[in-house]
């Protein structure tokens, strides 16, 4: 079984980290049918940073949550790597997430009775496995908590949290990262650093992350930039900026209100 | 804003259930007790009522102090001949036990059981409260009858032949003539009902020419006060007494009585430390609850509400719970009076059928407890709660960390140093009664309780780290994490732990007092006994003195003799005369039997004389020493002087004064050995004793024969027995406690919902989580185990250094390796207990979980 296997996130075979195949996912039934997924299908590409953007209601934070194995698909079937997620049991889906995936929420990231350094190492010790101490250390001092390793979450500042969940995300050297409004709790300032952090993650240490935001600012730090409206996808964009962006958004929001 | 109390409720029930189930459980044991005792008394009232139905007065012997002499067997005829007296017959009854029909297999009626009685048959139904069903009544020798229930539970045959045990030993050859019914409806609660004739009983309990009582029946319209008057005058003196139906029905049913409260009492005690551990839980539940309702509280504050009419409600809340529970809890109590009765049964002592009565008192108390329980553990959580301002709404509600940890710690260490002082003086003191020894003693451990609580917090975090510690290399980062969260709430883990401490302490105390009493018994059998065999009976009716004389005749032993206990009124030439047991024994084998340490005086080679030998203590009461002299006055109006021959120190087997055989023989007095002891000769084995002990036995089989070392380990296994009962009875309080756990965990897993949907959604296993949800409950356990066999060591070291030193105290034990067993179970049980707050933090779902 593969998701036994300790990660092996540099095999070649395959450019993508992960894939939706034709992707739905429905609420409900009959009269009160929800589709938040509509058959979407979608690849993200090893060592690219992909940020999914859309309205709320879009379907983004549910696209995630599937691609991430936190939520069933009700059609269609989710890769990580080789693996295809609908295949899995629950306790293989957390093994992936433990052992092949990281994650990054808005806030609420760490356990608060663990210090920062046992956060960031979560991952591996419920696994039972020794972390690379080295890339440990260097994640840490990359993101600057060198001299935080020891402090309770309650003792470390919003900005900080949210470093030490980058760090947790990246200390396994997962195959893929899913980041869900990463900063949306953060100022501007701070938002900015983890952002910055996170690119360089993905230029410096080959990472793939996907992201889930609504700040077209932040979405400019990624690689592509994909719209979803209504469950579907209905754009996407390479080298974005924040003008970029806007500018699609804006025009996204004029071909509904034309529709 | 009541409306918002029975609304909040509503949405909270999963929660207060379990809040209810420890209330429910803590007034169904108090039911429980009340009906119990209620039916057996009204069991027993009826049963007196039957026994003397019929019956207008009774002649009987009366005594200011030992034995009543009994009747003069003349007498019958004589009441028989006064004008009013319809008839009067006969009566005598043999102790409890004494005789024992041998079924035909040759094994005996259990005397565990309901007791075995006979009596001799008055030859009149009505006066005798029997009828004869089958058969015929008793008239000749070896004949008898059995209540028609008793045989055919224990297979009696009526025409067969059975051999009985009797006080002289085995008497073969009766034949069963007749079955009986008891009154209307053969209510024998269980005993077995026997009958002989009049002389035949007087041949088997030895007391030809006497009889117990004299019932009589008055003609109809006879004046009962003036037959009274003329049976008065015709029995004169201050020995007999003739008393008229209602007294009789009364004085049975109060000694019935005495024995149905103590059991009644005993219980309510259990149940009362019950419901005391609720009140942790209780306690527990609200402010968990409450905690997590601080937003939701600051906006009602915000909205207008002031904080008395928050902590109105909140105390409403409690009160309905109460309400709730108590009402369970009452109809629990009807169901849990059979459970009870089952418990007893399986420990060896079977309590008769007895009806369901659930008295207006019952409902009103066990209302009142459940109720005030359930509101008192309420208050301070609503106290706290009222306090919140409305700005709180606004912030996050986060763990309710207590912020006056150090005031708590202070009143805790002054509750502990008024209690442990309140229990000095109750041990130590001097507080009179029973009942004020017992007051001072609960008051002692509730303050303990309570002020170990307080205080426990303050430790919670470090003797939970290294009671956890075996846990976190076991369990890796789930183990880590039980570990963290046990000590993230201090408070919290310690009030939780508390309610287990209080069950576990008492069962520890059990344990260090019985292990001491069994330890000193030892030394003090060692020490004050060389006597190689004790002879008792199951009983404590008596033995015939033929025993300790087959034993001479078996030439086995150097010395035998039997302990008669009577008592006298005892005088010297400095005091007024004193009530006191006397014994009797062959004075010549004292020595050889007994190390009674002499230390004036010493036993006289001829015993023939009237002497008595005297303990320090006693001999300092009536101001005497050797050469001095004691008066005896017996029941029987015998008078003699006895000579102070020798004054000892070990009370261990006397501490009464010594008497020869010879001196109870003329007084007339003590026809039966309480018990009898056995050296063997110079030279002899117990191997080589044994056949004839064993052909002894044979012959009084109702009689236990038991080495020195036997007679300890009997008494070791009474012990033993007592604690079963007492843990028994303290399961229950445990039980509560453990459900506290559980319900504790249940609330915190709810708390740290988002927490546990993080931990699954980077990787944790749904195995892993119920792991850590478990051993959390495991480290709460153990911390409460620990406080409990602490405090269980000092409560029994206390008890046992309190107990005199040269009667049964001496040396403290501390069983640890039982002490430790209850602790593991306890902790193995809350494993079990935490079962559903794992599965149910294993379940979460993640994206619910994340999103909480």
């Amino acid at each position: 079984m593969t998701v036994l296997d300790p990660p092996i996130p540099t095999l070649p075979i395959q450019h993508e980290a992960a894939a939706a195949v034709g992707v739905s996912k429905i609420y409900g039934s009959g009269q009160t049918e929800v589709r938040a997924l509509d058959d979407v299908d979608v690849s993200f590409e090893r060592g690219q940073f992909t940020a999914i953007m859309g309205p709320s209601g879009s379907g983004k934070s549910t696209l995630m949550h599937c691609l991430a194995g936190l939520d069933e698909v009700t059609r269609g079937s989710i890769l990580i790597g080789n693996t295809d997620l609908s295949s899995l049991s629950e306790r293989n889906l957390t093994l992936l997430r433990r052992d092949r995936v990281g994650f990054i929420f808005q806030a609420f990231n760490l356990v608060p009775t663990l210090s920062a350094l046992e956060n960031i190492t979560l991952p591996m010790d419920l696994a039972g496995v020794t972390p690379d101490q080295a890339w440990v250390d260097q994640v840490i001092s990359t993101v600057g908590l060198a001299d935080r390793t020891s402090h309770r979450p309650n003792e470390l500042s919003g900005g900080q949290q949210q470093r030490v969940a980058v760090s947790r995300a990246l200390a396994s050297r997962p195959e893929i990262v899913f980041a869900d409004e990463p900063t949306g709790n953060l100022d501007s300032n701070t938002g900015a650093e983890i952002l910055d952090f996170m690119r360089r993650a993905v230029r410096e240490m080959g990472q793939t992350i996907v992201m889930v935001t609504h700040d077209p600012n932040a979405a400019s730090y990624a690689d592509r930039v994909i719209f979803l409206a209504d469950g579907k996808i209905v754009s996407e964009l390479h080298e974005p900026t924040p003008d970029t962006v806007l500018d699609r958004m804006k025009s996204l929001d004029d071909l509904k209100g034309a529709a | 804003m009541f409306r918002l109390t029975l609304r909040n409720l509503a949405a909270n029930k999963a929660r207060f259930a379990m809040t209810t189930f420890a209330v429910v459980l803590g007034v169904g044991f108090v039911v429980a007790s009340f009906v119990l005792s209620d039916g057996l008394r009204s069991t027993f009232n009826d049963l007196s009522e039957e026994i003397t139905d019929g019956t207008d007065l009774v002649v009987r012997p009366v005594s200011t102090f030992g034995e009543p002499i009994p009747l003069d067997e003349g007498l019958v005829a004589e009441v028989n001949a006064i004008d009013g007296v319809d008839l009067a017959v006969a009566f005598t009854d043999a102790p409890d036990n004494s005789v024992q029909p041998i079924k035909s297999d040759g094994s005996t009626i259990s005397v565990q059981g309901p007791p075995q009685l006979t009596f001799s048959w008055t030859g009149d139904e009505e006066l005798g409260s029997f009828t004869v069903v089958d058969g015929e009544a008793p008239d000749e020798q070896r004949e008898f009858t059995m209540d028609f229930d008793a045989a055919e539970k224990h297979d009696f045959v009526l025409g067969e032949t059975y051999d009985l045990v009797t006080p002289i030993g085995i008497e073969e050859d009766f034949t069963l003539v007749g079955t009986t019914r008891f009154g209307e409806d053969n209510t024998t609660v269980g005993a077995t009902l026997m009958h002989v004739s009049l002389d035949e009983a007087q041949r088997l309990w030895g007391t030809d020419g006497t009889v117990d009582a004299i019932s009589i029946r008055l003609d109809n319209g006879a004046d009962t006060a003036a037959v009274t008057g003329v049976i008065g005058e015709l029995i004169g003196g201050s020995n007999v007494e003739v008393v008229d139906n209602a007294t009789i029905t009364e004085e049975e049913a109060a000694e019935y009585n005495d024995g149905i409260t103590i059991i009644g009492n005993v219980l309510l005690g259990f149940a009362i430390v019950s419901l005391f551990v609720s009140i942790f839980i209780i306690y527990n539940t609200f402010a968990i609850v409450l905690g997590q309702r601080i937003r939701e509280i600051g906006l009602l504050r915000a909205i207008g509400a002031n904080s008395t009419q928050i902590r109105r409600s909140i105390i409403a809340e409690a009160m309905l719970v109460g309400v709730v529970a108590s009402a369970i809890g009452i109809a629990a109590g009807i169901g849990l009076a059979e459970g009870l009765k089952a418990l007893f049964g399986l420990l060896g002592a079977d309590l008769p059928a007895s009806p369901t009565i659930l008295a207006a008192r019952t409902v009103i108390i066990a209302s009142i407890l459940g109720i005030a329980v359930t509101v008192i553990s309420a208050i301070a959580p609503a106290r706290t709660a009222a306090a919140i301002t409305p700005i709180q709404a606004l912030r996050d509600g986060g763990d309710e960390t207590g912020n006056n940890t150090g005031r708590r710690l202070g009143v805790g260490v002054t509750g502990l140093l008024a209690g442990l002082g309140l229990g000095a003086y109750g041990l130590f003191g001097s507080v009179g009664s029973t009942l004020g020894v017992i007051s001072v003693l609960g008051l002692a451990a509730v303050c303990i309780f309570l002020g170990v609580t307080l205080a426990a917090p303050t430790i919670a975090d470090p003797v939970t780290r290294v009671i956890s510690w075996p846990i976190r290399k076991m369990f890796g980062r789930a183990g880590v994490l039980a570990s963290e969260n046990a000590a993230r709430n201090p408070r919290r883990t310690a009030t939780t732990g508390a309610a287990l401490m209080i069950g576990l302490s008492l069962v520890t105390t059990g344990y260090v007092v019985g292990e001491s009493l069994k330890a000193s018994l030892g030394d003090l059998i060692e020490e004050s006994v060389s006597a190689d065999y004790v002879i008792t009976d199951q009983n404590d009716f008596g033995l015939t003195q033929a025993i300790a004389d087959d034993l001479t005749a078996t030439g086995t032993f150097e010395a035998v003799s039997g302990m008669r206990y009577e008592e006298a009124s005892l005088q010297s030439a400095t005091t007024d005369g004193q009530i006191m047991d006397l014994t009797a024994m062959d004075v010549g084998a004292l020595e050889s039997l007994f190390n009674v340490d002499i230390t004036q005086g010493s036993v006289p080679a001829d015993s023939s004389s009237d002497v008595v030998l005297v303990h320090s203590d006693i001999a300092a009461d009536l101001g005497v020493g050797v050469g001095d002299t004691i008066t005896a006055e017996f029941a029987t109006g015998y008078s003699t002087d006895l000579n102070v021959v020798a004054v000892y120190e070990d009370q261990t087997i006397f501490d009464v004064p010594i008497v020869p055989d010879h001196v109870f023989d003329e007084a007339g007095v003590g026809l039966l050995d309480d018990w009898v002891a056995a050296v063997l000769a110079d030279g002899v084995t117990l191997e080589d004793a044994a056949p004839s002990i064993a052909r002894v036995q044979a012959q009084y089989p109702q009689v236990s024969i038991q080495t020195s070392s036997e007679f300890q380990q009997s008494f070791e296994e009474v012990i033993d027995q007592m604690l079963v009962v007492i843990n028994a009875l303290l399961a229950l309080a445990v039980i509560i406690a453990l459900i506290g756990i559980a319900n504790t965990l249940a609330l915190s897993v709810h708390e740290r919902t988002r927490e546990i949907g993080l931990l699954r959604a980077v990787g944790m296993t749904r195995r892993q989580t119920r792991r850590m949800v478990r051993w959390e409950a495991a480290i709460v356990a153990m911390f409460g185990a620990v406080l409990g066999v602490a405090v269980g060591l000092v409560f029994g070291w206390g008890v046992v250094s309190a107990l005199p030193e040269d009667d049964i105290g001496g040396s403290v034990a501390f069983p640890m390796v039982s002490i430790l067993r209850v602790a593991l179970i306890a902790t193995a049980a809350t494993l079990l207990a935490a079962w559903l707050p794992a599965r149910r933090a294993g379940k979460l779902n993640v994206l619910d979980a994340i999103s909480h």
